[in-house]
């Protein structure tokens, strides 16, 4: 009995799925074509950069078009974080100190890595400001400088993060992508409306595109706590003995 | 601007140069340290000539290759020796036909090394 009932369900699931599907013409190339204005290709290409003045069309579309769903990306990168948080928490007794797994890491280590830090940082920062004009952005950019405190709390093996400022950037950047979101509701328009804001400015400025680039920045310092706050967790924890 | 232009196409045949070295050394050296010198040492000149010869042939990108260059300079070594101290305590052996190890007895003769060995 309970066979039938499955093949049934399948067949009505099998229905509809291949009436879906014969929506879509045989063989028809429905984003390759640039001079078709009906594909949605052509469109973006098209509209983007006198929409919203980006010259970047791909940060145009992540952070604006799909400005939504990057917010939802944003939210699941801060969820791993916090469920891998949870789950490697480790008790710790009464006045101890954590302490990391690796040895001690030789001077020459130590100084370079002091030395090309706030260049890495910098290049983090220059790529996410620059997001909406040059490839990259936000979590691009968020990496890089995670990477420079990887270097630091792999040359150091006390080096410490303040955990209460980490955890205060994210949620500040958070609520700065969100509250921009909200804003365009107030001001008359949609869930992060483009030019609700600074205004659209001309192409290829620093500052052009609206909310588009403060809304990278805001991901920028999101990913990089967040991805640090990840690889400090990752380093703290203690390989059993046995 | 001309004598520039060969200046800079000479440095980069010469990085070219240091670069296959580097990689022939990674193919024919017969152990961890002597590979790694041949992938670091060689190519950290390589890739300084290249870049370099770049930064002569087009005049106007001169600073940038110099800041890049500096990068290089300062993180390949640093890598490499890391890269070389973690090997090493790690018990990869050298190429024993050397017959020298000079940095056994500052590693092995170092109590701290021996208390993390127990």
């Amino acid at each position: 009995m309970k066979k039938y009932l499955a093949i049934f369900l399948l067949l009505i699931v099998g229905f509809y799925l291949i009436q879906a599907f014969n929506l879509v013409p045989f063989g028809a190339n429905r984003v390759g074509n640039i001079d078709d204005e009906s594909t949605v290709g052509a469109y973006y290409l098209k509209n983007t950069v006198p929409k919203t003045s980006v010259a970047n069309v791909v940060t145009a579309i992540v952070v604006n078009y799909r400005g939504f769903d990057t917010l939802g990306e944003v939210t699941v990168l801060f969820l791993a974080t916090t469920g891998l948080g949870s789950i490697l928490f480790r008790k710790r007794k009464h006045g101890e100190e954590e302490e990391r797994v690796l040895k001690e890491s030789s001077q020459l280590v130590k100084i370079g890595s002091r030395l090309l830090f706030p260049f890495i940082a910098l290049l983090g920062i220059y790529v996410f400001i620059h997001g909406h004009l040059t490839p990259g952005g936000g979590f691009q950019g968020g990496a890089i400088i995670a990477t420079g405190f990887l270097l630091m709390l792999v040359a150091y093996k006390n080096y410490k993060l303040g955990h209460g400022a980490l955890t205060w950037i994210e949620s500040l950047a958070g609520i700065t992508f969100a509250g921009i979101g909200i804003w365009g509701l107030i001001t008359g328009g949609t869930f992060l409306e483009n030019n609700a804001f600074p205004g659209l400015g001309n192409v290829n400025d620093l500052i052009s595109g609206g909310v588009i680039p403060i809304i990278y920045i805001a991901v920028g310092f999101k990913v990089a706590a967040e991805l640090t706050g990840v690889l400090d967790i990752l380093l703290s924890i203690k390989p059993n003995k046995n | 601007m001309e004598i520039l232009k060969y200046i800079g196409m000479g440095l980069v045949v010469i990085g070219a140069i240091f670069l296959f070295l580097g990689a022939l050394g990674i193919y024919r050296m017969p152990d961890v340290y002597n590979r790694m010198q041949a992938g670091t040492k060689a190519t950290t000149l390589g890739a300084i000539g290249l870049i370099l010869g770049v930064g002569f042939m087009q005049p106007e990108w001169i600073i940038k290759t110099l800041i890049i260059i500096i990068f290089i300079a300062i993180a390949n070594p640093l890598s490499s020796h890391a890269l070389a101290r973690a090997a090493y305590r790690n018990k990869q052996k050298p190429y024993m036909k050397n017959k020298v190890d000079a940095y056994e007895k500052v590693v092995y003769d170092n109590p701290e090394n021996k208390k993390e060995e127990e």
